[in-house]
């Protein structure tokens, strides 16, 4: 029984990809970033876990407010059973069709949300009205951040927040519409070995040797003043010297 | 191979310095946001964003991007892409129906809002990929590249080399140098007498 259930919502759902997708324009594939040659890419969506725990909160949420609204309502229906009567189809449309909708949504926010990886870069993905994609190399990230709350502990995810400079990291990310995805900040949200990510990307960012803001062409610098033609130049002659001896 | 095919195409008639003016669709999409921002009253935001459109100006160089626009309070925008922090594209609901996307530009200067904001352009995601190749840290760097002396001698790698293999490599060249003269005052002593 309840197999077939999950296999009507499957289909159910999938048709509604299917609509996003061909009506509302949401790519269903994940997005690419150029990479160099032998260079690799990872793409990922959030963990398993970060959908349980979306869910999880779904239950609380949907179990106080429909509480809210069907205690009173079995109230009314216990003095005035006939106003209850009338009124029963509107009070449970109230408290049941904004759940289903709530629900598709974690479903959709899961399967539109999309990390990808390369050596030197990321971008993620995010949204279903508006789609956001932001890009960063991992050579301009000034710092990264791991936020794990005791609920997401349970669950076992994290959230990486890793930010480039400029100020106005758009509040504390809770901010919705087109200027939220703005911001000096990408968020990896729902990630389950984020320790592994967080050192990825600490260690492309301890291999640039300029910690500098958009320098043009002296990333050759090794040390202070001195460039590897330098001392390329210096072993020459060193080598010129040698052999003159 | 369909992939391969693609980039070559991309490279062929992808060529970011003819994109000049926003495509006209922009217009298209400035008319639907404004009535469905202000319904009845949607020339209040119209007019400046018809002006916006009219006078928008896009210049792709080697360095960098400008931009320009406005008719009474004019305003020109320069960016490097050196500079750039991140890209982000973000594309609405109307905007993918009419085949538009923003592609927003940030800096590192102390905003929150974007330093630029690309809009009306048909091929974003091809500029986006444009700039991200020319952004810091997307290129391939020096340090990948070991270098090597042209008249032999050892390989430096570049990540290794500091102000102490420099200085170690001076005081060698300065210890030579030392020895070849002190041969050769001798040995221009030894034909005088």
């Amino acid at each position: 029984m309840s197999q077939a259930v999950d296999r009507a919502a499957a289909r159910f759902y999938e048709g509604f990809w299917g609509i996003l997708t061909r009506w509302f324009i949401v790519p269903a594939e994940p997005p690419s970033l150029p990479v160099h040659e032998g260079e690799k890419m990872d793409s990922f969506r959030p963990s398993p876990g970060f959908l349980r725990y979306m869910k999880f909160k779904f239950w609380v949420v949907l179990t106080l407010i429909d509480v809210l609204i069907i205690v009173p309502w079995l109230i009314l229906t216990i003095f005035k059973p006939l106003v209850g009567l009338v009124l029963a189809p509107i009070v449970l449309a109230i408290a049941f069709v904004p759940d289903i909708f709530a629900y598709l949504a974690i479903h959709l926010r899961y399967d539109t949300t999309w990390y990808v990886m390369t050596e030197r870069s990321m971008r993620i993905r995010r949204g279903i009205w508006i789609i956001n994609e932001i890009t960063i190399t991992f050579e301009n990230i000034q710092n990264v951040t791991i936020k794990q709350g005791p609920l997401q502990r349970f669950f076992g995810i994290s959230d990486i927040r890793v930010q480039t400079a400029g100020g106005g990291s758009g509040g504390h990310g809770h901010q919705h519409g087109a200027e939220a995805g703005f911001s000096h900040e990408g968020i990896l949200e729902g990630i389950a070995n984020a320790i592994t990510i967080r050192d990825l990307i600490l260690n492309r960012l301890k291999k640039s040797k300029s910690a500098g803001l958009g320098d043009e062409e002296h990333h050759r610098i090794i040390g202070s003043g001195w460039l590897a033609e330098h001392v390329a130049v210096l072993s020459e002659i060193r080598g010129l010297i040698r052999k003159l001896r | 191979m369909a992939r391969e095919n693609d980039s070559t195409v991309y490279k062929e008639t992808f060529d970011v310095r003819k994109i000049t003016r926003p495509a006209p669709v922009l217009m298209t999409h400035y008319l639907i946001t404004s009535l469905l921002m202000s319904g009845p009253l949607f020339f209040i935001p119209l007019i400046p964003l018809f002006f916006k459109y009219h006078t928008l100006k896009y210049t792709f160089d080697d360095s960098g991007i400008s931009m320009s626009w406005g008719i009474l309070f004019r305003r020109e925008v320069y960016l490097t892409y050196r500079r750039i922090q991140d890209i982000h594209l973000s594309r609405g609901l109307i905007q993918r129906w009419l085949g538009l996307a923003t592609v927003a530009i940030q800096t590192a200067a102390g905003s929150a809002r974007p330093e630029m904001s690309i809009e009306g352009i048909l091929e974003a995601d091809k500029l986006r990929d444009h700039l991200y190749t020319k952004m810091r840290g997307a290129a391939r760097k020096s340090e990948d590249i070991m270098i090597k002396p042209i008249g032999g001698g050892a390989e430096i790698d570049p990540v290794e080399a500091n102000e102490d293999q420099v200085l170690e490599i001076l005081k060698e060249i300065r210890d030579h140098l030392q020895n070849l003269t002190v041969v050769k005052s001798t040995s221009d002593k030894g034909g005088l007498s």
